[in-house]
């Protein structure tokens, strides 16, 4: 199993509030891995600096063996790397298709004065994209959405558009940050088969989430952390029985337990 | 639109038959604006960036040309793609540090640029730009054998270099470089996680901006055939930014229409004299006030 | 050595009413994150305001202290009633609109206002009546100190410290502060923000009055454009002291008086407004929240 993913003692502080400390964990190719943990815990600063919005203060985060510390966003994504975000990012003025089309911004080799020109290596590499971008909305089954503008659509249907844009750049690891955030039970159930579906077809899979019918049934390995640093990992099963997890995270229902015996 | 447009650039061509020998120059100086608002809109209107300052670009041109053609003696047509360099060069230059700032003090910077710039002019800097009174005989465009030396064949030099500039901004609406600028401008954040480069995509559009106002400059000195710092100070630069606003951004029949109402219509209401300006910023109120989007607004097109 | 005492008074003035000028802009953008470009030209109405009080008394008597008193009080009222009305019509209805809008509503509003003054009042530089204050004149290590000047520096001086102490130490003062720092936040406190932005407009454009009228006062003139020189420079001293930022403004404005007054005593004063665009630069590149920080809520 090849790593992709491997972060070392990454560790960051903000002013005096150390938010991540000495987290080591890896992703190997292939896996869905779960990051888990209460609110405020730190996950999202986790994404923030695999992704190069965040510099770590301390640490190193490797992709492929490769030391990737500090790289820009842009190129965390030209190495294969997209994600999705906690508040949906999408692009307000455009619409469903425009915004999936932003996926496919890297597979776009034209240069700007081809593109100003409009020569015709240019139109053809539009028409390809085109394409490509129809097929993703196609496999999302949100063809029919193509023309609408995408923030006037339901939260749900968002949320699978900002999927799409993040897919369509074919990405080797995909990184979603409480995907299903807002979903009833019924679409987080379609969630995990949507989450199935990009491992099946050759993305890693790193997830946030706080739905545990998506954690559990999905992820083959758990990371859990709380205060910025990690307190367990393992198989969903070893996680659901882990004390530290129950104390930390999962045991705030044992409480309410107490408090009404 | 596309059809609509060709068509009326091509009525334009006809102007000269129509009308007297003013309107004409009036059409002329009308050309060269729209080209300098239409590469104010690449830097502020698409990429997003608070370019109050864009005046420089234009005198960087005027003066590139002044200075070739009457103290070197350069034809005009050769000095055009000097200034445009030169002109994208200082753009980018000036961008590298820019871009890091955040919007209101990238506005303020592009100003202090501009005053430098007016004031290194008006101070005669190396000798070369004829202090205030600026430099004078700039002479006519020769092309092969002919001389454009009537304000008609002026005019259909400006008219013809709006039409290349209209091509190149409806291909800009088109392309990737065109994409990311708008990604950029809606969601920086989100852009670059897509992959785009923001500094080199914000710098391109810096560099173009410049070069195509460079161009509407060498133009411009040859419309004149006089070139003097006060056709460059920030009051320039306002008009630029507010046209872009007012006509809507990142729109190009927004923009041509800002320009005809920001530079026409007050030759047009020449009679009314003093009172222009006073109406012209109770009119700037009004029309952000009642339609803050713009007159004609960029029409998002699921292309 | 007369040379350098001489200039620090003539910057100190100067740095009083950069100051007093600058306050509105830092007032208006930490609130409203709006840079207010007709703020100068409300300045300049002061001055304008104050001279046509002072000219029309001519014809009795010499106006004296007691006259310019009244002519204070006068443009203070009549340029805080623009203030409100400007932010009334300009900015309240673009509030919810792109910032851009308000940035071109602002320029038009100082189109109109410099149009107006010169409209109103002609465009030729209007000279203020002599013998309002006394001539007095001190002189210290060979530097001439006048009258006028001390008054204004010390004005200035009082006029920042209160206001300095109405920010901090009133409950009103807290209410602009926590404005500044997150609108939204601060309504849900039940603070009245509609009244807070409407507050601020009326003390900048006081201060800023008075600060006109001191010009023309100082320099014995006024003309319609005075209202974007001094403007500009207004705003570079509130840049310079951290934008949004109170003492910031105060301390500014005071540098840049210097600043300006050793520049044209010792270089030559046609690069002399290149310097100050340079040193401006300079500022933005290497610290642009300014000497004291900047006070502006981050919309992220």
């Amino acid at each position: 199993m090849t790593t992709l993913l491997e972060l070392r003692n990454v560790g960051i502080s903000f002013g005096g509030l150390r938010a991540v400390d000495a987290l080591s964990f890896s992703v190997e190719q292939g896996q869905i891995v779960g990051l888990i943990g209460p609110n405020g815990a730190g996950k999202t600063t986790v994404f923030n600096m695999i992704t190069g919005v965040h510099l770590p203060t301390d640490g190193d985060i490797f992709w492929q063996g490769r030391r990737i510390t500090g790289a820009p966003p842009h190129r965390i994504a030209a190495l294969g790397i997209q994600r999705t975000f906690q508040t949906i990012r999408l692009f307000p003025d455009m619409s469903v298709f425009e915004n999936v089309r932003a996926g496919c911004h890297l597979r776009a080799r034209q240069r700007w004065w081809q593109g100003l020109m409009a020569l015709p290596a240019q139109k053809r590499e539009e028409a390809a994209l085109a394409a490509r971008t129809h097929n993703v909305l196609r496999r999302l089954q949100l063809d029919r959405f193509a023309d609408e503008p995408a923030t006037a659509l339901p939260y749900g249907l968002q949320r699978r558009v900002e999927l799409a844009r993040a897919l369509a750049g074919e990405p080797r690891l995909i990184i979603l940050d409480e995907p299903a955030a807002g979903l009833n039970d019924a679409e987080s159930a379609a969630m995990n088969q949507t989450i199935f579906g990009i491992r099946d077809a050759g993305t890693t899979v790193l997830l946030v989430e706080h739905d545990m019918n998506v954690v559990m049934n999905v992820t083959d390995h758990i990371v859990v952390i709380n205060f910025g640093r990690m307190i367990a990992a393992g198989t969903p099963a070893e996680i659901r029985s882990h004390p530290a997890v129950i104390e930390a995270y999962l045991g705030r229902e044992d409480d309410d337990a107490e408090d009404a015996a | 639109m596309n059809w609509v447009g060709a068509a009326l650039w091509v009525l334009g061509l006809g102007i000269p038959a129509v009308v007297d020998t003013t309107w004409v120059s009036v059409a002329a100086v009308f050309a060269i604006y729209a080209i300098t608002a239409l590469s104010e809109d690449i830097i502020l209107g698409r990429a997003g960036m608070f370019d109050m300052g864009h005046a420089v670009y234009l005198g960087l041109g005027a003066y590139v040309t002044a200075i070739l053609n009457v103290a070197f003696n350069w034809p005009i047509f050769a000095t055009m793609p000097v200034a445009i360099m030169l002109a994208a060069a200082v753009g980018a230059l000036l961008a590298a540090p820019l871009i890091r700032l955040r919007g209101d003090y990238l506005l303020v910077a592009t100003i202090g640029f501009n005053a430098i710039f007016v004031l290194a002019m008006q101070n005669n800097a190396a000798g070369l730009t004829g202090g205030s009174d600026g430099i004078t005989g700039v002479d006519v465009p020769h092309l092969f054998s002919w001389e454009l030396a009537s304000q008609s064949a002026m005019f259909w030099l400006d008219w013809v270099v709006l039409g290349f500039v209209l091509l190149l901004m409806r291909n800009l609406d088109r392309c990737e470089f065109g994409r990311t600028l708008r990604y950029l401008k809606q969601d920086q954040l989100a852009a670059t996680t897509l992959g785009v480069n923001a500094r080199a995509a914000k710098t391109l559009a810096f560099a173009i901006g410049a070069g195509l106002a460079a161009l509407a400059g060498s133009l411009f000195a040859v419309q004149l055939s006089t070139v003097g710092p006060t056709s460059f100070v920030f009051t320039e630069s306002v008009t630029l930014f507010a046209i872009v606003i007012v006509g809507g951004q990142g729109s190009i029949p927004g923009i041509l229409l800002g320009t005809a109402l920001m530079f026409v219509v007050p030759q047009i209401f020449r009679n009314l004299a003093e009172y222009r300006y006073f109406v012209f910023g109770i009119a700037m109120i009004a029309v952000m006030v009642l339609r803050p989007q713009g007159l004609w607004p960029r029409r998002k097109r699921a292309a | 050595m007369s040379i350098f005492i001489q200039q620090i008074f003539n910057g100190l003035t100067v740095g009083g009413i950069y100051a007093l000028i600058a306050l509105g802009y830092t007032m208006v953008y930490g609130v409203m994150r709006l840079i207010n470009f007709a703020h100068g030209d409300l300045c300049i109405l002061g001055a304008f305001i104050g001279l046509t009080l002072l000219s029309s008394a001519i014809g009795s008597e010499q106006p004296g202290p007691a006259m310019l008193a009244l002519a204070f009080v006068v443009a203070i009222i009549v340029v805080a009633v623009a203030g409100l009305v400007l932010e009334l019509v300009a900015y309240r209805p673009l509030r919810k609109a792109d910032r851009l809008a308000a940035v071109v509503s602002a320029l038009g509003a100082s189109i109109l206002i410099e149009n107006g003054i010169m409209l109103i009042w002609g465009p030729n530089v209007h000279v203020f009546p002599a013998g309002l204050l006394p001539q007095t004149t001190w002189y210290v290590a060979g530097a001439a100190i006048t009258f006028v000047q001390v008054m204004i520096i010390l004005a200035s001086l009082v006029l920042m410290a209160a206001l300095y102490l109405f920010v901090h130490h009133t409950r009103f003062g807290t209410a602009i502060r926590a404005a500044a720092i997150d609108q939204d936040t601060a309504r849900l406190m039940g603070i009245n923000v509609s009244r807070v932005i409407a507050s601020v407009f009326i003390i900048g454009p006081a201060l800023g009055a008075i600060g006109g009228l001191f010009i023309g006062v100082y320099y014995r003139e006024a003309y319609f454009t005075m209202g974007w020189t001094y403007g500009l420079y207004a705003f570079i001293a509130a840049i310079l002291g951290g934008i949004g930022n109170i003492p910031g403004a105060m301390l500014g404005g005071v540098l840049l008086g210097l600043f300006n007054a050793f520049a044209a005593g010792y270089v030559s004063s046609s690069w002399q407004d290149a310097i100050t665009f340079g040193l401006l630069i300079a500022i933005l590149l290497v610290r642009p929240t300014g000497l004291l920080g900047e006070r502006v809520a981050e919309k992220v």
